[in-house]
């Protein structure tokens, strides 16, 4: 790529280049402004070595100015806002500067171009309250002008400034054919441009999206089949064939490069893809190796050690964990009562020598946190402190109501043999249930073995409604 | 109970063998090991068992991609020994694993921690012609046949749909009751419960039901 004369500056600002590296590559997405810069060496612009280097100047001077980053919501780029926020000056003045520089050898379009790509964004604003699904394009920049359609005109003007040249190249008022040349190739280059602004940087905006980058592509194709063809079969082609030919040939490479940025997004998508593709063949190879090995050893462990034992506990904590891991794959859990419950459930075979069987019917829309939740928690933890050994958990949720059942094979109890300053069910179980609108009965279980509890909430709309 | 039941115990790692013939009490009696697909159908064809305790994942030769050894296992051996019932042990307790081998024969399925007690109690079972459902897979026959959103069998006859007490029968199992306990809380027989969970164990394994279809042909069980 075109951007080779800036390894020197960046060679020349040390630690602050290495440190905004990856500013670099967020911000350069590619070939845009290395096109450019291209384009600048082809017009005979040498890059300005020697140019100022006000941020790195301006950071070790002051403290006090607010640091060197480009504003998310900007014009463009964001870099002279963010250089006129950093040296207080107004932000015309930056512009100018900028436009000014630009003409004494192109430095303030280097300049521009080194900001650009070195400069990071400021960092995301903490998004307004309840705004968590916007947070993305919070934190994504708008840009507020339509820099790929500018970059259409910019080239059409400049292929029309080229046309208007070559029509007194043709009528021999003059001979200024370098001038020509390079006109023509600065408008191939900015239509160029235009098509990987829009491909690279458009694109995942919201606001603009696929169908501008289209509409801007066709644009610039357009343009560039014109000016191919004008040049092979005008009138100037027959009276220096080389230059135009070369001109011509630029143009059609030109049409290539405005679609080759859309062909290495395919690839990366493809590549990625692939990546993921390996990712999951890998994961369930190794999946089904540890389902044959370790899995079946855990479970021979925990039969041999005795259900309660405190190696079988180990044993089946481990086996849920790998479970987990092997079977959720990287889809993020919803929490809702169920994982709750699940993950309570395996807390608690970690803590008391009881084992737990979470069965689970229906589609669970009841969240985790709630008092169903809280009550059958606390359930299960009575089961597991004064009964342990097995506990079995029953959720049936139903269109009209969530029922959860905890039985425990203990030496079972009555509510009404509680002495009233014990809390635990009376009140976290029972109350708890009755505040919220549900029901919760405490009875023993079948066959007069342990106790079984059974809470019932109705659906959303019958009590929240 | 006190009758001897000669059991194949197929499982592909030695120690895990071993350990449940050792857990195994003495109304059990094992006759035959084997290791994977083609032991498997060798020693079951040979002994003739009561019952087979048929590990889930095991390796063979010839498995067709999709099914699980076990599955594979019944569906070659079985027609040679009609007398054999056959109960599937598993790590796993996911519905495609454990459904697949039922409706392949198995009698039932019992997991690998449960102990030496419990398999010998569901061995006697399987062998006397019940069927053996562990709270889980009485759970998920409940969420397959849709008992949770009220979906009831109209006719007694019907595949797809549990009747309003074989639903009962189901939640109780799934709470963690025994057999015994389900007679008890809905004042039927102990032999009434039996009959109810072994006409779900046939729903479950001739049902066409789409729950049960879907997974079962993407996997090309059927």
């Amino acid at each position: 790529m075109g951007w080779i004369p800036d390894s020197t500056l960046i060679r020349g600002s040390g630690a602050s280049a290495a440190a905004r590296a990856s500013a670099w590559m967020a911000a350069m997405g590619s070939s845009a402004e290395g096109i450019r810069a291209a384009d600048d060496a082809a017009a005979g612009v040498a890059a300005d070595r020697t140019s100022p280097v006000p941020p790195v100047a301006a950071d070790a001077d002051t403290v006090a100015r607010p640091p060197l980053v480009r504003p998310r919501d900007c014009v463009a780029t964001g870099v002279a806002a963010g250089l006129a926020a950093h040296l207080g000056w107004p932000v015309w003045i930056v512009r100018a500067a900028f436009v000014a520089l630009t003409f004494v050898a192109g430095a303030g379009l280097l300049l521009y171009v080194w900001l650009w790509a070195f400069v990071p964004w400021s960092p995301a604003l903490p998004s307004a309250p309840g705004a968590a699904p916007g947070a993305e394009s919070a934190a994504r920049p708008r840009r507020r002008a339509p820099v790929a359609w500018l970059l259409v005109g910019a080239s059409a003007a400049v292929l029309v400034a080229a046309w208007i040249s070559s029509r007194s190249l043709v009528r021999a008022e003059a001979d200024d054919w370098a001038w020509w040349f390079q006109t023509t190739l600065a408008g191939v280059g900015l239509a160029v441009a235009s098509g990987a602004w829009s491909t690279f940087i458009d694109r995942p905006d919201p606001e603009r999206g696929p169908r501008s980058e289209l509409a801007v592509r066709a644009t610039a194709t357009g343009l560039l089949v014109v000016t191919a063809l004008a040049l092979v079969f005008g009138p100037l082609a027959a009276l220096g064939p080389v230059p135009v030919f070369a001109a011509a040939l630029a143009a059609v490479l030109g049409i290539g490069l405005v679609y080759a940025p859309t062909l290495i997004a395919r690839w990366r998508d493809l590549t990625g893809e692939r990546t993921k593709r390996i990712r999951e063949e890998q994961r369930s190879e190794i999946a089904a190796h540890l389902h044959d090995s370790v899995l079946q050893t855990l479970a021979l462990i925990q039969n041999r050690a005795g259900a309660t034992s405190e190696v079988a506990r180990i044993a089946r904590a481990q086996e849920r964990e790998l479970r987990d891991w092997l079977y959720a794959g990287d889809a993020p859990r919803e929490s809702d009562l169920v994982t709750d419950l699940r993950d309570f459930a395996s807390a608690l075979e970690i803590d008391y020598p009881v084992t737990v069987d979470l069965v689970v019917v229906g589609e669970s829309r009841e969240p985790a946190g709630g008092e169903l939740a809280a009550a059958a928690r606390e359930a299960m933890l009575n089961a597991a402190r004064h009964a342990g050994g097995e506990v079995s958990v029953y959720v049936e949720s139903r269109p009209d109501a969530v029922e959860v059942f905890v039985r425990d094979r203990g030496p079972g109890f009555t509510p009404a043999d509680i002495p009233g300053d014990r809390l635990g069910v009376r009140e976290s179980i029972i109350g708890r249930m009755r505040r919220a609108g549900g029901s919760a009965t405490v009875l023993p279980g079948a066959g007069g073995v342990g106790t079984e509890v059974r809470l019932r909430f109705p659906a959303e709309e019958e009590t929240r409604g | 109970m006190a009758e001897l039941v000669r059991v194949v115990v197929v499982d592909d790692h030695s120690i895990f063998r071993s350990g449940l013939k050792a857990d195994l009490d003495d109304t059990v009696v094992v006759v035959g090991e084997a290791h994977d697909v083609e032991s498997a159908v060798a020693a079951v064809t040979d002994a003739a068992p009561d019952v087979v305790l048929l590990d889930v994942h095991l390796p063979g030769v010839a498995v067709p991609a999709g099914t699980s050894g076990g599955a594979e296992v019944i569906r070659r051996a079985a027609p040679a020994v009609p007398g054999t019932r056959f109960l599937a042990l598993s790590v796993s307790d996911r519905a495609e694993d454990v459904v697949g081998v039922i409706r392949a024969g198995a009698r039932g399925y019992i997991t690998k921690g449960s102990s030496g007690a419990d398999v010998s109690r569901a061995v006697h079972a399987v062998a006397g012609g019940d069927a053996v459902f562990s709270p889980k897979l009485a759970g998920f026959v409940l969420d397959a046949f849709g008992a949770a959103v009220g979906e009831t069998a109209s006719a007694v006859d019907e595949l797809d749909r549990l009747s309003a007490r074989e639903q009962e029968v189901m939640r109780l199992i799934a709470r963690g009751y025994a057999y015994k306990e389900v007679a008890a809380e809905l004042f039927i027989s102990t032999k009434t419960v039996e009959t109810h969970v072994s006409a779900v164990l046939r729903k479950l394994q001739l049902s066409s039901r789409h729950e049960l279809t879907a997974w079962a042909s993407a996997r090309r069980l059927l």
